[in-house]
């Protein structure tokens, strides 16, 4: 791997750009591996990249039915944050935003991590004290979190004009300023880079359509180019883990939904941070501008079980109304692009990595519509569970055992509706 | 997928209705029903309410690979 630096741009520059290497290529399947990693999104390609760097493993594996990116790492907002309420969860992704800090070092491989805040915006009086429970909770923690009343958002804020009359009132918001996005393509490269110049085999084209096994161990995975063995097998599927549990027979406390997001022409800078809201009326929405200049739009599921990637219009519908009625500005844009993707939602709305049924198998999933900013935690985490077979404290509240001994890490108390994490 | 076909209403446009939840495919426990899932990306079987029609429940049967939709009943059984 040739090691990037203002140095190694420059000298390319000077040579006509002509020299550029492909990130990761030309790596062959091999009949057996240590470890095969079944999904090249973020959670896939971060576990193999620690599996090798961490844990000396080497061989190792990471086999895709598509393309490196193509599946929700690819898709998302590319929003992170750590600013959830319960301890499980805002520990974890507290390690994973820091490791986002930094993780541009790590790789050797810019993904332009932007603090440039996320804000949760109060807009009714219940809002408020949700709000300020919830940051209450991470300040105890040590995390980073400010409720800020209308005339410290205005000063944050000011292309937001939180006093200027709406169909709502902006109340004040929690903020978290190390929060931000982080360009989600370039997390999958970069891992992917990083992981192959240690001898990872990225295989795409690749399809797992079984699990051969001895008795109770698993011996390796069939795929459409055949049989490939292995010691261990790490489920990193995302939207597609439940059809995972039904090739092993294995039920999931998952169903698969859709989320929606899109992105306006490229303007010049119009919101300099993140904006997530309920606006009276809608679902949630989130805007942010990506480093182009479009405003990045989402916001809550389409509603039921789904695998077509397609979605509906009246999500959309509902998104944009949400935006227009806080930027009214953002009506005279014109919508470029809309995709959507299928989301691994759990019955309690949190991730589980676990082994699944064998010893030696093991699934990182249940990301839901969350899960990439969990990546550098994530893949640092099950890449140790795998090595070791233990798996570390800060996973361990994501056993898949919680389901049936009531240790349910439901952020929003909502029950059992996967549609409505 | 668009619509659903109201037994009382007819054909309507999806955001009339309300999904409630999806029901379990193959018999057990009450744990199971309500925690886990045999996923069948061919067919899933849901309780869906009209909520800006007739307000009647439905037990829709779908294909959420190709969004066609299967059948719809109204639950209980009452007259349609
Ligand atoms: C519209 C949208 C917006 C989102 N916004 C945010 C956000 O702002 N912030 C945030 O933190 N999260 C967000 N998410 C969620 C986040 O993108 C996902 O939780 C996360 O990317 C999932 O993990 P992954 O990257 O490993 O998944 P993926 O990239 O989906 O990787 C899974 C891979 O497994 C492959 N695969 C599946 N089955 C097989 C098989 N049998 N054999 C071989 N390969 C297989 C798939 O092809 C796929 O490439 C969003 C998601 C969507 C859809
Ligand atoms: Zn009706």
């Amino acid at each position: 791997m040739r090691h990037y630096s203002a140095w190694s741009l420059l000298r390319a520059r000077l040579a006509g750009n002509s020299h550029w290497q492909p990130l990761w290529s030309g790596q062959s399947l091999q009949q057996a591996y240590d470890v095969v990693v079944v999904g090249a999104g973020g959670h896939g390609l971060a576990t193999a990249f620690h599996l090798a760097r961490d844990h000396g493993i080497k061989r190792v594996a990471v086999l895709e039915k598509r393309l490196v990116g193509y599946g929700n790492v690819g898709r998302n907002t590319t929003i992170v944050r750590s600013n959830y309420l319960l301890p499980e969860n805002h520990y974890f992704y507290e390690d994973s935003l820091r490791r986002y800090e930094t993780l541009s070092r790590d790789l050797n491989y810019n993904v332009m991590y932007s603090p440039r805040g996320v804000v949760d915006l109060a807009l009714s009086d219940d809002d408020f004290p949700g709000l300020a429970r919830r940051g209450n909770a991470l300040r105890l923690a040590g995390i980073d979190a400010e409720l800020m009343n209308i005339s410290a958002l205005e000063r944050f804020c000011p292309e937001l004009e939180p006093r200027r009359s709406r169909r709502f009132p902006i109340l004040g918001a929690l903020v978290q300023r190390r929060g931000g996005t982080v360009r989600h393509d370039a997390v999958a490269w970069g891992y992917a880079r990083a992981a192959s110049a240690l001898g990872v085999d990225i295989i795409e084209d690749c399809e797992v359509t079984g699990v051969r096994t001895r008795g109770e161990v698993a011996t390796g995975v069939e795929t459409n180019r055949g049989y490939v063995q292995a010691e261990r097998i790490a489920f990193a599927t995302a939207g597609h883990t439940g059809m995972i549990g039904t090739m092993l027979g294995v039920p999931l406390p998952i169903e698969t939904h859709l989320l929606q997001a899109m992105v306006s022409e490229p303007v010049k800078p119009l919101l300099h941070t993140v904006l997530v809201y309920v606006a009276p009326g809608h679902a949630e929405t989130y805007i942010c501008q990506s480093d182009r200049g479009g405003l990045v739009m989402g916001g809550h599921l389409d509603g039921f079980p789904s695998y077509t990637r397609e979605g509906q219009w009246d999500r959309l519908e509902d998104v944009v109304q949400g935006a227009v009625e806080l930027l009214p500005q953002v009506g005279a844009l014109r919508i470029l692009r809309q995709w959507a993707g299928t989301n691994d939602m759990t019955m309690d709305g949190s991730p589980i990595i676990d082994r699944l049924r064998y010893d030696n198998v093991f699934v990182n999933a249940g990301w839901c519509y969350g899960g990439f900013k969990a990546i550098p935690a994530s893949g640092a985490a099950c890449a140790r569970f795998v090595a070791t077979g233990t798996a570390p404290d800060l996973i361990k509240a994501f056993r898949l055992s919680r389901f049936a001994t009531g240790h349910l890490l439901d952020e929003r108390g909502g029950g059992p509706f996967p549609a409505r994490q | 997928m668009s619509r659903l076909h109201c037994p009382f209403c007819g054909p309507r446009e999806l955001r009339e209705f309300r999904f409630h939840k999806t029901l379990p495919t193959e018999p057990g426990t009450a744990f199971a029903g309500i925690y886990e899932r045999i996923d069948n990306p061919e067919l899933s079987v849901e309780h869906w309410q009209h909520v800006e029609g007739c307000r009647g429940w439905l037990r829709v049967t779908r294909n959420p690979s190709s969004g066609a939709v299967l059948e719809t009943r109204l639950l209980g059984g009452g007259v349609a």
